[in-house]
């Protein structure tokens, strides 16, 4: 039994401890938000935020968050408007959409601990991220708008 | 969507207190279009509720292009409807009668079709119905039709202020047998209140949440999880299995064979990975595809391009070959370009839940095509139409990855779900999904243009050796077309252009990958062989590459205008020091864009970086803005990143790449800054989502050239390319 904080819930499970994170997420709490994209930690699909630090969620497994605080897009706020989310429809970021999950949530991560970053750090710091339908430059703006609402 | 708003002619038949445009209701026909049944265009469509809520057939499917907003709103601005009543329902079945009329009515989403494809049907069916609810309130207020207007589910009559909604109208006794004496008009382009506004597409909100469904995403009751082992080469098949191992593994339920592959079959998606990892399986290794190796390939559709093998017209004008005779220099040069991944974030998966008699069954699944998908269901299962549900989930990509006849994915979970008797979901791994992808064919391209002694252009002749994409994607769209193929030569019809001898031919070489079609379809390739060429050719006959191109374009104004554009764009931004700019002309299809690109080189890396792009896009009418703006701006980028990474290799019919570390994708710390003018203009609407990305590998290349002195000839252009071109 393994046990951790999910989206300030306490949860318990009997799933297998080697189970990836993302896994259990996904088909076993039904936090569909968080995505697949890779399983090697090269595309940001599965950002999660573990401890309030961003992770890649299939590279962890249960065992590795048994009493830890665990993050999801979908325990990022209610009703979906955190700044970084109203910001993604005001700047009409998604195209397909599968990669703004973990591209908002390696958002969130930045803007708390650096409320107000330059262009090129957002940047780098998005480059974790893969977005195929290339929303990049929207991205960088949609952080931008974030950054200002949240620092106003 | 619920079954109660189900949109099809049985849901009309049924729904006595729903309007429907079309043949359904009650027999409506239109008198004036009666004699050529045109009035079935119509039918289903739309459907207006008496609680005054609108309801909108979206016949495509939505994989980030933004049509799911966009085809809706076309109708719904002649409806002149409340957008904010207006729901979108998806078409969930092959029903033909809202099949793509840019595809000979198959529901197939690509080629950017969508808005050009359904424009005037979407229109006639909007203005159809608004014009039935005008001509019912005259009829029951007694007025002329001419004095009712209309405008956000009202209809009004101005002279007596009086007022009825849309709801109340529908719900008039004979509503549905309301004749129109003459055919609906249509809105001019000035009345639109949709249509080129800045409306937000509404598919935005849930994917901010990650609240939107994707296939990979669904979850039904008592659902099992396959993933599938795969022979490596196309063509074979399990030789020899062992899975004792896999089947102890716990939670693995079963272990069945599939035509190409094993797939383990387990109550979670971590045993049936887990029991995957312990199969044993050999594989039959006779495929004649382990013959070939992505280099060996590129060399001999080389030889093809550069030889004497006659190839299929593609566009001819005049004599190309008594032109260059007549030449004073002949240029002549060879452009090679290498597989390309679509690389999709969201990988192939899908959902069955096959029926117990095994003839039916439920699927999930994000395709780019109702048609193709129920015809692969139908063929699998041996059973007709009736007995298979679709729902089409929205696409974690598409760019041409899921258009096949023939998707195996959806396959492989039919044939899981029958042989488990449960609902089953199948994923690919990214591996197995770039392992068993099917790529932008390699092409090598012959190009020769003569110059006369002033200078000027006399004969183009575009030379293109690559397989058939349609013939091994669509065999049965082969037999309609051929020799004529689309996917592998679009781009090279070179139309913008006015050039009096000219021939674009395709030599059709052997297919030694999966092939498919890829953002762009040929003009992926053949529009950076003939701009790079062309710029080429200018730089021969010593004139500026913006004066050459506009000098052969005689009869276009609107493509010299969006070249005026780009140089005044570009020119506005002074130039960085060690850099140089690059402009190529080309567009999509109808569409017609320039581009120009700022790049630099590391000398010692070989890395080049593209910093900025300017690029003037000419699309005709533009239905969504913002969204257009957005689409083009991913295709420039979609450009820059397969004009600098993107690619494929095959070593004996195996595909060598395994993940994102060594397939290689633009991040968001190389894009480069994009500006973007679109055209504004009341012409027929015409491609976007594929428009952005055709021009940027010409643009790199001619700015490398600009730079460096050096011509780049083979896409990618990897570092290592570049060291090559510039030792």
């Amino acid at each position: 039994m393994i046990s951790f904080t999910l989206n300030g819930t306490r949860v318990e499970t009997d799933a297998d401890p080697d189970t990836l994170l993302l896994i259990y997420l996904r088909e076993e709490a039904g936090l569909t938000g968080t995505k697949y994209g890779c399983g090697v930690a090269m595309c940001g699909a599965c950002m999660i935020h573990m401890e309030d630090n961003p992770m890649f969620s299939c590279q962890i497994t249960l065992a590795g968050v048994a009493g830890l605080n665990i993050k999801t897009i979908e325990g990022l706020s209610e009703d979906g408007n955190h700044p970084l989310q109203k910001a993604w429809v005001a700047e009409q970021v998604p195209q397909c959409g599968y990669c703004q999950s973990g591209q908002i949530m390696r958002a969130a991560a930045l803007l708390d601990t650096n409320p107000t970053p330059s262009e090129s750090e957002i940047r780098e710091w998005m480059s974790t991220n893969l977005c195929r339908c290339s929303t990049y430059n929207r991205i960088v703006k949609a952080v931008q708008r974030a950054s200002k609402e949240i620092s106003s | 969507m619920t079954d109660s708003i189900r949109v099809s002619r049985r849901f009309f038949l049924k729904a006595g207190s729903a309007a429907a445009v079309g043949l359904a209701m009650g027999g409506f026909r239109l008198e004036a279009y009666a004699e050529d049944d045109a009035d079935a265009v119509f039918a289903g469509w739309v459907e207006i509720h008496p609680d005054n809520s609108v309801h909108i057939l979206f016949p495509s499917t939505e994989m980030g292009q933004g049509s799911e907003t966009g085809l809706p709103l076309i109708l719904a601005d002649e409806l002149d409807a409340d957008w904010e009543r207006v729901s979108i329902h998806q078409l969930n079945e092959d029903d033909r009668r809202f099949g793509n009329p840019a595809f000979g009515r198959v529901l197939y989403t690509a080629g950017s079709s969508a808005v050009y494809g359904y424009f005037e049907v979407l229109r006639q069916a909007g203005a159809h119905l608004r014009d039935m609810m005008r001509q019912r309130v005259a009829d029951e207020w007694g007025v002329d039709l001419d004095t009712l207007a209309t405008s956000n589910n009202n209809v009004t009559h101005a002279a007596s202020g009086r007022r009825i909604s849309y709801g109340e109208v529908v719900a008039l006794p004979g509503f549905s047998q309301t004749r129109l004496n003459q055919p609906a008009e249509l809105k001019t382009h000035e009345q639109f209140t949709l249509i080129g506004k800045p409306v937000p597409r509404r598919d935005i909100p849930n994917k901010s949440t990650g609240k939107a469904k994707f296939a990979i995403d669904v979850r039904v009751p008592d659902m099992l999880y396959a993933t599938v082992i795969r022979a490596p080469v196309e063509g074979e098949s399990v030789a020899s299995l062992n899975d004792k191992a896999a089947r102890a593994t716990k939670d693995v339920v079963d272990v069945i064979t599939l035509p190409d592959g094993v797939a383990v079959i387990a109550k979670t998606m971590h045993a049936s990975f887990a029991g995957r990892s312990k199969l044993k399986v050999s594989w039959t290794e006779t495929s004649p595809f382990r013959n070939h190796s992505s280099d060996k390939t590129l060399e001999a559709y080389k030889r093809v391009a550069e030889g004497e093998q006659p190839g299929e017209a593609w566009r001819s004008s005049g004599d190309v070959n008594a032109a260059l005779e007549t030449a004073d220099q002949i240029i002549d040069e060879t452009y090679t370009s290498d597989y390309a991944y679509h690389a999709q974030i969201e990988p192939m998966a899908a959902v069955a839940r096959v029926d117990p008699d095994g003839k039916g069954a439920e699927i999930w699944v994000g395709s780019q095509t109702q048609s193709w998908t129920m015809r692969t269901a139908t063929q699998v299962l041996q059973t007709t139409p009736d007995r298979i549900k679709l729902n089409m989930m929205t696409m974690g990509g598409g760019f041409g990855r899921r258009t096949e006849l023939m998707q195996n994915y959806v396959r492989d979970a039919l044939l899981c779900s029958k042989a488990s008797k449960q609902a089953v979901k199948v994923v690919w791994t990214r591996t197995d999904d770039i392992k068993f992808g099917a790529f932008r064919p390699a092409a090598a391209q012959r190009m020769r243009a003569g110059l006369d002694s002033n200078g000027r252009l006399v004969g183009f002749h575009h030379r293109v050796a690559t397989p058939s994409v349609i013939q091994y994607f669509n065999p049965v769209r082969w037999r309609q077309v051929a020799p004529n193929d689309i996917v592998s030569m679009r781009g090279a019809e070179n139309k913008f252009y006015n050039i009096d001898d000219f021939l674009a031919e395709h030599v059709i070489t052997e297919r030694h990958a999966r092939i498919l079609p890829w953002r762009g379809i040929g003009a992926a390739y053949t529009s950076f062989a003939a701009e790079a060429f062309i710029d080429e050719v200018a730089a021969r006959a010593g004139v500026d590459p913006f004066a050459f191109r506009k000098s052969i374009m005689t009869d276009n104004p609107r493509g010299v205008a969006l070249l005026d554009k780009v140089q005044t764009m570009s020119a506005a931004v002074p130039l960085t020091e060690g850099r140089a700019r690059g402009l190529a002309f080309a567009g999509y299809g109808d569409t017609q864009a320039a581009g120009v690109a700022e790049i630099s080189v590391d000398r010692k890396s070989g890395e080049i970086r593209v910093h900025h792009v300017w690029v003037a896009v000419d699309a005709g009418l533009i239905v969504s803005p913002d969204n257009a703006h957005n689409q083009i701006e991913g295709g420039v980028l979609w450009g820059v990143s397969s004009a600098l990474y993107e690619r494929v290799t095959i070593t004996n019919g195996q595909v060598d790449q395994q993940n994102f570390f060594d397939y290689v994708l633009l991040r968001n710390n190389r894009a480069p800054a994009i500006d973007i003018h679109i055209s504004k203009n009341n012409e027929r609407p015409t491609q976007v989502g594929e428009a952005g990305n055709p021009m940027v590998a010409p643009a790199v290349a001619n700015a490398f050239f600009a730079l460096t002195g050096r011509r780049i000839r083979h896409l990618p252009f990897t570092p290592d390319r570049v060291l090559k071109v510039l030792a």
